[in-house]
């Protein structure tokens, strides 16, 4: 007996939202990265297909970098980029190596207008990747650093963050001044994601140049929450919500790499086995359930996870 | 409509003075202004007191009883101050706010109701929370609520069932779950117990300038269900049109139309649909985004009537 797979009908559609301009769009990236598009919940194109639509822009990986290198981070970490971590362009590179889509370049507190600047520049020339750029995370530093950034990369569609609702003004002006995009982060609730995209585009920036962050926790940290933050946020875009119709970026390196299982390698159980493949399973299995509920960009920090991540999302579009 | 009026409560920054004072004109005078206004009685909620209950129970009693003749609604968690103030209560039969199904209040509010002669308000709550769905609020009401009361011989008319109404800002898939256990609640038993809400907490951590739009399209909608007694605002001039003109079935003007087509749709079963509404108008068109938000069909944020 054939059986009938119901499909559901959807009246709205995730905006498409394309970060990087080449050079005969006003930038010098060599390759530019759309994500969104979207018109059913997560990987059941089937419910579209038969209309005729193209497949949807698949999730794309972005590699964390960062302006100086970071001593937080995981020795783990350490091992695999090398040098490469004092040196931004050649992180850059590395990480292009790596199949980063496009690259995330986290500032510091220490960084000068002047020094962030000339580390922008210097991973624009290095590689041909897209860029996103976020402050250090104190709003004042972030507003002095980002505005000559945004000003000195004129027309390159970079992304500027993290916009928040206590600082998102400077940015977003800034960012609709040069041509630039915004992320916008709120703290793992919808009512709260939904009210800063409406203050962001009350701005008067087009809502193709919107990102918006929900935030998320680790694996075993609340990415419960965040994965039920994302659905609903989908499943209201889908019913046609405006406000709520922008492609998600979210952090899984960030917030695997914080747990003590990532983490630390000594004084944990032994059960717990390997640290370095325990610590990519958990970026890579935080990166993957949130591809499942509709993240679009994965921010992610390990070269083995980004390899893992990709194969997977290649699985999942496969119709 | 039975409106208790809300405006005694210790919420309220002045009011904290005017206890703290033992302002007997302030609460005279608030008291006399909310009957004034049309409450049909006065909620007194100045919290449990732990310290001073056995002495301002009584007094505010006293208080209040000197200038209005009007049921006085005790609502406090503390048990023995609830007594304190039944036992000087002269004038009409009082309300006790409040009791849940939580054993401990269950076992002893109904007691105190019974041995005063009073009514009681129960809140569809367990020990465990409060539940989403109607059904399961319907449930504790006949399970729970309602077999206490008959256990202790309190009389149907004297129990006010309150299903909990809760923000549309942050419980926003609560508020059309709310309407339909109003709707059910009345035929849960024969006779229909009373039903009352706190109709304000549906706007709770709502931005201040929002708050009465959202509580006035939200009693339009439990109107519709059939609402009767709530605890509210009595000086929402506003709200007090709204009442007005569903109740009159008056529809002479755009709003009171628009508000009685709420209701009505509600009545149906239905949910209200946008040409139902003149959207060119901008109050209207607020009323329309209110009603989405409401049954959940869009996603709240403080700023929703600019989405």
């Amino acid at each position: 007996m054939p059986i009938e797979i119901p499909k559901d009908k959807w009246t709205g559609s995730i905006r498409a939202v394309t970060i990087g301009a080449t050079s005969a769009e006003g930038g010098t990236r060599t390759k530019t990265v759309t994500v969104g598009g979207q018109t059913t919940m997560p990987y059941l194109q089937y419910e579209a297909m038969p209309s005729g639509d193209e497949a949807p822009n698949k999730p794309v990986i972005a590699i964390e970098i960062k302006s100086r290198k970071p001593e937080d981070w995981s020795p783990l970490l350490a091992d695999v980029w090398g040098e490469a971590m004092a040196d931004p362009a050649q992180w850059a590179k590395k990480a292009e190596e790596a199949g980063a889509d496009l690259l995330v370049l986290a500032l510091t507190v220490e960084d000068t207008p002047e020094d962030a600047v000339r580390i922008v520049k210097s991973v624009l020339s290095a590689t041909g990747l897209p860029l996103i750029v976020w402050g250090p995370g104190q709003a004042e530093k972030d507003n002095e650093l980002l505005v000559p950034v945004s000003e000195a990369t004129n027309g390159e569609k970079i992304v500027l963050g993290i916009c928040e609702d206590k600082n998102y003004r400077t940015i977003v002006a800034t960012a609709m001044a040069n041509g630039h995009l915004v992320q916008a982060r709120a703290p793992m609730d919808v009512n709260l994601s939904k009210q800063l995209n409406i203050l962001v585009s009350d701005m008067g920036i087009p809502k193709d140049r919107i990102l918006m962050d929900p935030t998320t926790g680790a694996l075993g940290y609340g990415i419960e929450y965040g994965y039920s933050v994302m659905e609903r946020l989908r499943l209201a875009a889908l019913q046609g919500d405006a406000m709520t119709q922008l492609p998600m970026i979210v952090t899984p390196g960030f917030e695997a790499w914080k747990t003590k299982e990532a983490k630390v390698g000594e004084g944990v159980p032994e059960a717990w086995g390997d640290w370095k493949a325990r610590a990519i399973n958990w970026e890579t299995l935080t990166a993957m359930s949130l591809v499942e509920s509709g993240a679009d960009i994965v921010v992610l920090r390990h070269p083995e996870s980004v390899k893992r991540v990709k194969d997977a999302i290649e699985e999942l579009v496969t119709v | 409509m039975y409106i208790i009026g809300e405006n005694i409560h210790i919420i309220s920054e002045k009011v904290k003075e005017a206890l703290a004072a033992r302002d007997r004109e302030f609460f005279m005078d608030l008291a006399v202004k909310q009957v004034e206004a049309g409450a049909k009685a006065i909620d007194i909620n100045l919290g449990p007191r732990k310290k001073d209950w056995a002495e301002v129970f009584p007094w505010i009693v006293e208080t209040v009883e000197a200038v209005v003749d009007v049921p006085l609604s005790i609502d406090t968690t503390n048990v023995d101050g609830m007594e304190a103030a039944l036992k000087t209560i002269k004038k009409a039969q009082p309300i006790l706010n409040s009791t849940s199904a939580e054993p401990e209040r269950l076992e002893k509010i109904p007691l105190l109701a019974k041995k005063y002669n009073a009514k009681v308000i129960a809140l569809t709550m367990k020990t465990e929370g409060i539940p989403v769905e109607a059904d399961a609020r319907v449930n504790i009401a006949v399970e729970a609520l309602i077999p206490r009361m008959m256990e202790v011989e309190l009389p149907m008319e004297n129990l006010i069932i309150d299903p909990l109404v809760l923000t549309c800002s942050g419980c926003q898939q609560y508020c059309p779950h709310l309407i339909e256990t109003v709707r059910t609640l009345q035929f849960a038993w024969d006779p229909a117990p009373n039903i009352s809400v706190g109709l304000s907490n549906v706007s709770n951590a709502v931005p201040n300038e929002n708050r009465p739009l959202i509580n006035r399209v939200y009693l339009a909608m439990l109107m519709g269900v059939g609402l009767q007694m709530m605890i509210a605002n009595p000086f929402d001039q506003l709200q007090n049109d709204v009442i007005r003109w569903i109740e009159t079935k008056d529809t002479s003007h755009p709003l009171a139309a628009v508000y009685n087509k709420i209701a009505d749709r509600i009545t149906a079963g239905e949910e209200p649909q946008m040409e139902d509404f003149n959207l060119s108008d901008s109050e209207q068109a607020a009323i329309w985004k209110t009603t989405q938000i409401l049954l959940n069909k869009v996603i709240y944020a403080d700023s929703y009537l600019m989405n």
